[in-house]
């Protein structure tokens, strides 16, 4: 066993570059490599599964998280000690404005701490942002697939039920307030990884972002945004985020 | 009434005396001299802390309102402004650099702030970000880099206390405001100052855009101030690059309204 190996990630120094996708799903990884040049397996442990390529002549990986802030800050701290320092969240999330279509993109500028893994960190009241250069090149990379796409926050929620059963949860009355809140303060989409991915990478000073395909809007009954699903998947919002590593690549290399 | 229609309460405003777009310093003694960067400056009115003058910027109506200090008043500002029409607000003003290798003069573009007060609580809890608006804060980089002052982005301490950040051990609260300092610090804050997270928390639940653009003042922790320090610490850098910011962001509007959709 090798001492240099990242306990939970299994990669060494070196396996990666600087340019990192973080989806959550250890199972959407293969897909997105897919759209690197040379894809290559590297390795899989617990719900850490990575592979590389290049886009452009330039070393990009792809690394799950697992669901949930606790598995992403343990991948974002073990993929920057191993030399990435740039990171783009991939992946779905529920839309949370009236009027949003199932499959519109949602590009995350920063997120609702509604987590407990970010306090282990930074006091509440330090917000997790986006990195604008990130923002600008996913941005970009929505105007080129002809994406249809939103700016704004996101929350990031530890309980995935707390949001689509509140009723059945004894804080029922407090989630729903705040969900309401969140609506009108302005937040685009939801889901479970953001907040943690923001925080660390100010605290690392690396560059993060993220790009969600949104299913669903407040409007619609459960039943809606199921029947809203028919049709629905994921190319558009992998093929955007991988548009962006490409974008970023291109602005990095001419400055 | 109709809100939208009647002078403010507090900022003696009416519906057509601004644009939509407004710089927000925090003192009122600045409102005249950012205005005179401005075409055909003109004051408007004055109550309590709040004083308005405008003009125009490459024929486009700006105003320029300070807030007074704190989040506060700062938030009445932006209510008010927004009730008569304004969408746009760029809070220009000073801040003390929290890195310790920041000089006098440098310019902090203000991506986001920590709400260190008490007065976003009251609209939104406190996980939700004050972020600010991105096309902003791009315009805002294009200016300070037109301007030609070195300038950086990132995050800043919006507080509640003046002297609880610059004498923190005359606090009772002193050993958790040094804790508190030094997390900002390792988090990559880079200046505080009193009014931003409440200009961008109000920002967002008014679906209105705001950022900030602040001249920052040398973390002197362990040092004496210099001649330069002295002689960079005017806000007048932080103005040139703002209303250069502010022509670049009217620019992209008028290009973006006029795009085929």
């Amino acid at each position: 066993m090798n001492d240099d190996v990242m306990h939970h990630i299994g990669l060494r120094p070196g396996d990666v570059g600087r340019y990192v996708l973080l989806p959550g799903d250890p199972g959407r990884c293969e897909r997105i490599a897919s759209r690197f040049d040379d894809p290559r397996f590297v390795v899989r442990n617990r719900e850490y599964e990575t592979w590389t390529g290049t886009l452009s002549g330039v070393p990009v990986a792809v690394t799950s998280t697992g669901i949930g802030c606790p598995s992403t800050a343990i991948a974002v701290e073990e993929l920057q000690m191993c030399g990435a320092d740039t990171f783009i969240r991939v992946g779905t999330a529920g839309g949370m404005q009236p009027g949003m279509q199932t499959g519109e993109l949602a590009i995350v500028t920063a997120a609702i701490r509604d987590e407990g893994t970010t306090s282990h960190y930074l006091p509440m009241g330090f917000p997790a942002i986006a990195d604008v250069d990130v923002v600008l090149a996913l941005r970009e990379a929505a105007r080129r697939t002809g994406a249809l796409a939103r700016e704004g926050v996101s929350q990031s929620k530890d309980s995935f039920y707390g949001e689509i059963d509140p009723g059945r949860m004894p804080v029922r009355e407090r989630l729903e307030e705040r969900w309401q809140s969140f609506i009108q303060g302005g937040a685009i989409c939801s889901e479970m990884e953001a907040a943690a991915i923001f925080i660390i990478a100010s605290i690392q000073r690396t560059r993060a972002g993220g790009i969600m395909a949104c299913v669903g809007n407040p409007d619609m009954t459960e039943a809606e945004a199921t029947a809203s699903m028919a049709g629905f998947d994921l190319d558009q919002v992998i093929d955007t985020a991988v548009e962006g590593l490409r974008v970023l690549i291109e602005r990095d290399g001419a400055r | 009434m109709d809100r939208a229609t009647a002078t403010q309460h507090h900022i003696a405003l009416g519906r057509g005396d601004v644009g939509r777009y407004v710089l927000l310093p925090g003192d009122p003694g600045r409102v005249e001299v950012i205005a005179r960067h401005f075409d055909d400056p003109r004051f408007v009115a004055s109550n309590r802390e709040y004083v308005t003058w405008t003009g125009t910027l490459d024929g486009v109506p700006v105003a320029c309102t300070s807030t007074g200090i704190g989040c506060p008043s700062t938030a009445i500002a932006v209510e008010e402004l927004a009730a008569i029409g304004a969408d746009t607000f760029i809070r220009v003003g000073t801040s003390g650099a929290i890195q310790p290798d920041v000089a006098t003069g440098d310019l902090a573009i203000v991506t986001g702030a920590i709400r260190d007060e008490g007065t976003s609580l009251h609209y939104l809890p406190p996980e939700f970000p004050a972020v600010a608006d991105i096309d902003v804060t791009v315009a805002l980089r294009a200016g300070a880099a037109k301007a030609g002052y070195p300038y950086r982005l990132g995050i800043s301490q919006s507080k509640d206390s003046f002297y609880g950040q610059h004498a923190p051990d005359r606090s009772p609260m002193g050993p958790e405001l040094h804790r508190r300092w030094a997390a900002w610090t390792a988090g990559g804050a880079i200046c505080s100052e009193m009014e931003a997270a409440a200009l961008y928390i109000v920002a967002s639940t008014l679906r209105v855009r705001a950022g900030g653009l602040m001249l920052m003042f040398a973390n002197l922790a362990g040092r004496e101030q210099t001649p330069e320090d002295l002689a960079n610490g005017d806000i007048e850098r932080a103005v040139e690059a703002t209303i250069a910011g502010l022509r670049i962001l009217i620019a992209t509007d008028q290009a973006a309204a006029a795009a085929p959709r």
